[in-house]
């Protein structure tokens, strides 16, 4: 739903970081902040919960294993839409009413959807745990989707995809996942298509919810200054009681074979943006660790080679960057750029040189020894407020498990420049890649 | 004789929409004066793992003119472009050695160096920190880099809706007053801007006396002080008088519409709000809450949920030590722009002609200190907070101080602002020619 921020999740992944729990790397450790325990309800729904003292919040999050992935070709945009409405009223509470005694004691309330998943968040002071939880596990099954309601929303919907539409870093992101997965879903739009949101029917979308929304697919996550045994008891006494339903979710299906496309977009503006992207491995892969630490040597911080080269040598662009998205069934490494539209064979060509570079040269130790300090960091920096640590909770047991989470950072650390040069070498092929431009209409004809 | 530091040590208060019931105790702030005149703040917080340093001056494109609008953002980011002892690259790897960043950047009413580490880091963050503020050497070659950057910087801007539009509006709020450009300045000045200009506001703005330096984190909060003290002092005191330019800010007061290629159109509606520092500001938040504050305020029910209008609608507000901005947007079909304009108006009309109920003035409040909270939660805000309130005059604390205002704030006080302030709106449209592309 993203109601407040006008960022669609539809890029959560985009930002996908590694965030993991428990390992620390520092010298002047943090004051002991209990371990997040794991418990599993009657029913299956595991409840995951840390105290966390830092500030008198707490964050409550209900994790869905379904996305826009488990839709079919015909129910593109469901997953979203869905999100859309489950705030908007229930059985028991009015529309408008969640929101009002949220932020009515200062919380705040939102959600988004993922390709493997949905998450729902409510962020409350500490003491009012307990009607969180019960209002969480409400939306959960209880959403009304009222017809009226989901006529108007689709306006709303529409809105954010002109939204999205004009900004020209979310539409470059999305066309080059819609080439890199091409006939896959995650090449698919989250968002659906205005065709689609505009003849969604109530049948359509609440057979949806109910297929999807079931004890087998919830996973609840709560960090803050609680009592874990007063959640654990509200949490059996609320989401414990829904009945299983029987539902299995079919696995994450591979991506078909790569087919490399070039492709120049017109988008008002007068500078052009570039993104290149290579398949690379799922979140499960022996080969993501070195993945990831190779996009940052190549383009997650100042001193990266990219931003060196084409930003601060060449003065080719204004920014640049390289990721890492690693999916339930699929990744892609991608290099974003924003660059006056006369320099985009240049930065081009001069990416793939630096491609080529790591790939012949491989990378120095001390490349390698900054890459995995900013991934150290990088979770000391996410898990410093109560709904940092819980979307890093709630994303690893929804789409990993836990403990796979929480080895990550041991994991990168034991990476060594011979296997970052490795994946670079089995992953970036400099002749088979997908290419995207947008660029400013005149450039364009 | 060397002064023996004067620390005094406060314990900040949580804000009232979260009572301190179940967190750990408030972490303690310390407040030190060196003898140079440069305040340091410490705010030791042993549950995280990191730290962050703020090093503010009392500088910003409200000290600039319109020949010289943006050299404030240029000279901060010179400032990372080399150094007695480092270059720029060497900079940057040394900052991500202690697991964080160095960054910089002008904005309206000050500037700010600022980093971030693995805790265990902190006194080499702050040596870095030190040699960045008292050591730049604002190499020749590297001007024009950065020159080049800034213009791509502000190409990139214009090139989309919101902010191109905002940038518009803030421009015909504020006349001739510096507050009218962005801090990234203007093309014609940034293009003009040479290393004597540079030099000139580094002289005047990295005086002791016009700084503030606020570290948050996992740190040991006496040996911080004992290092700042240490690493700082050749900061000199005396200040070139630095003059702000004697300019009123004078709201064109009209419509503009502005043609652009666009899926959506974006609409602006703005007036001038009062400075921080004034009592009215309080209310005057309060009241941006009840309209445009949530998703529970006036113009998200009835814009969003019930008209349909926008994905992204609210009031946006500043906080200045001058003239701030009090400014509701819509995005919006470009078909459904002139009625967005409309709808913003009747709902600014709505607060200074129906009273505003007591749910909707609790709600707004609980919604405003509940921002306020949120924002402070990580260490690098922690930090600016301090620095920022601790430099334009109204002391550190002044987060607390601020929510008991607001918690005092009534329906009347709402109406009074009202009728004080959104007399003259200033609206500009961002639109495609035609009706969709």
């Amino acid at each position: 739903m993203v109601r407040v921020v006008p960022i669609g999740l539809v890029l959560l992944v985009l930002a996908l970081s590694w965030g993991c729990s428990g390992v620390r790397a520092s010298s002047r450790p943090a004051a002991a902040t209990p371990s997040p325990t794991r418990h599993v309800l009657a029913n299956g729904i595991p409840v995951i919960i840390q105290e966390h003292r830092g500030s008198d919040v707490v964050a409550l999050q209900l994790w869905v294993r379904a996305g826009a992935r488990d839709e079919t070709s015909a129910e593109l945009g469901l997953a979203h839409y869905l999100e859309h409405m489950l705030f908007r009223g229930t059985t028991s509470h009015p529309g408008g009413f969640m929101e009002r005694d949220v932020e009515g004691v200062g919380g705040r309330m939102n959600a988004g959807t993922s390709w493997d998943y949905t998450y729902y968040y409510v962020t409350l002071p500490a003491r009012r745990v307990v009607p969180g939880l019960e209002m969480l596990a409400d939306v959960a099954v209880n959403a009304t989707l009222d017809a009226e309601v989901l006529e108007k929303e689709k306006d709303v919907v529409l809105e954010e995809m002109r939204l999205s539409d004009d900004n020209p870093r979310r539409r470059l992101a999305r066309q080059l996942y819609t080439q890199l997965f091409d006939g896959h879903p995650y090449g698919r739009q989250i968002i659906g298509t205005p065709e689609l949101v505009r003849a969604l029917t109530r049948d359509t979308l609440t057979s949806f919810y109910l297929r999807h929304y079931v004890p087998e697919t919830f996973a609840v996550v709560v960090v803050g200054a609680v009592d874990p045994r007063e959640v654990l008891a509200t949490a059996a006494s609320t989401f414990g009681r829904l009945p299983r339903r029987g539902v299995t979710r079919l696995p994450a299906a591979p991506p078909p074979p790569f087919r490399p496309q070039h492709q120049d977009i017109a988008h008002p503006g007068g500078h052009a943006h570039l993104g290149l992207a290579w398949p690379a491995t799922r979140l499960d892969h022996a080969d993501t660790p070195a993945l990831d630490l190779l996009a940052s040597i190549l383009g997650r911080s100042r001193s990266s080679r990219l931003v060196q080269s084409l930003r601060e040598r060449d003065g080719l662009v204004v920014s640049v960057s390289a990721s890492l998205t690693a999916l339930e069934g699929a990744g892609g490494l991608m290099v974003v750029a924003q660059l006056p539209p006369g320099n985009l064979e240049r930065a081009e060509a001069q990416i793939l040189a630096e491609i080529r570079r790591v790939r012949d040269a491989g990378v120095t130790d001390a490349e390698l020894r900054r890459a995995i300090t900013a991934a150290e960091a990088e979770h000391e920096f996410e898990t410093e407020t109560a709904e940092g640590r819980a979307v890093a909770l709630g994303r690893a047991e929804t789409v990993w498990t836990l403990e796979d989470e929480l080895a990550y950072v041991n994991r990168i650390r034991s990476v060594t420049a011979t296997q970052v040069r490795a994946v670079a070498r089995r992953y970036l092929d400099p002749e088979r890649y997908a290419r995207l431009a947008l660029v400013p209409p005149k450039a364009a004809q | 004789m060397r002064r023996s530091p004067l620390i005094v040590v406060i314990c900040g208060i949580l804000c009232a929409a979260f009572g301190n019931t179940g967190a750990a105790p408030a972490p303690a702030v310390v407040r030190e004066v060196l003898p140079n005149g440069l305040v340091v703040l410490v705010r030791e917080d042993p549950s995280v793992g990191v730290v962050a340093a703020s090093l503010l001056t009392r500088s910003g494109s409200a000290f600039e003119t319109a020949d010289t609008a943006g050299v404030t953002n240029f000279l901060q980011k010179m400032m990372l472009r080399g150094t007695k002892h480092h270059s720029a690259l060497a900079l940057a790897e040394a900052a991500e050695g202690l697991g964080g960043t160095l960054e910089a950047s002008g904005d309206v009413d000050y500037a700010e160096l600022r980093g971030t580490a693995l805790a265990q880091h902190w006194e080499t963050l702050l040596v870095l920190l030190a040699e960045v503020a008292i050591e730049p050497t604002l190499p020749t070659d590297e001007i024009e880099r950065e020159r080049t950057l800034i213009l791509g910087q502000l190409q990139m801007r214009a090139d989309q809706p919101f902010p191109r539009a905002f940038d518009a509006v803030v421009a015909d709020l504020y006349g001739d007053h510096p507050y009218a450009w962005p801090a990234l300045g203007r093309r014609e000045s940034v293009l003009r801007l040479h290393r004597d200009a540079l030099l000139e506001r580094y002289t005047a703005a990295y005086r002791a006396d016009r700084m503030v330096l606020a570290i948050a984190g996992n740190v040991p909060r006496q040996r911080v002080v004992a290092a700042a003290e240490k690493l700082f002092k050749r900061l000199p005191r005396a200040s070139a008088t630095a003059v702000q330019p004697a300019t009123e800010a004078a709201p064109r007061g009209d419509r503009r519409v502005l043609e652009r290629d666009a899926r959506q159109a974006q609409v602006l509606v703005g007036f001038l709000a009062p400075p921080v520092t004034h009592a009215d500001y309080a209310p005057m938040r309060v009241l941006a809450a009840v309209v445009g504050g949530g998703t529970s305020s006036r113009m998200f029910v009835e814009l969003r949920d019930r008209r349909g209008l926008a994905y992204s609608t609210g009031v946006m507000t500043s906080n200045r030590t001058g003239p701030s901005i009090f400014l509701p947007y819509i995005g919006t079909a470009p078909a459904n722009a002139d009625a967005a304009v409309a709808a913003v108006l009747a709902e600014v009309d709505r607060l200074r002609q129906d009273r505003i109920e007591a749910r909707e003035l609790a709600r707004a409040k609980a919604w405003l200190l509940g921002n306020l909270a949120m924002d402070r939660r990580t260490s690098a805000r922690h930090a600016w907070y301090l620095a920022f309130y601790e430099l334009i005059g109204t002391g550190w604390d002044w987060p607390e101080r601020f929510a008991r205002a607001v918690d005092a704030v009534t329906v009347a006080d709402l109406t009074r602002v009202a009728d004080r302030y959104l007399t003259q709106p200033t609206v500009v449209v961002l639109r495609p020619a035609e009706p969709a592309r």
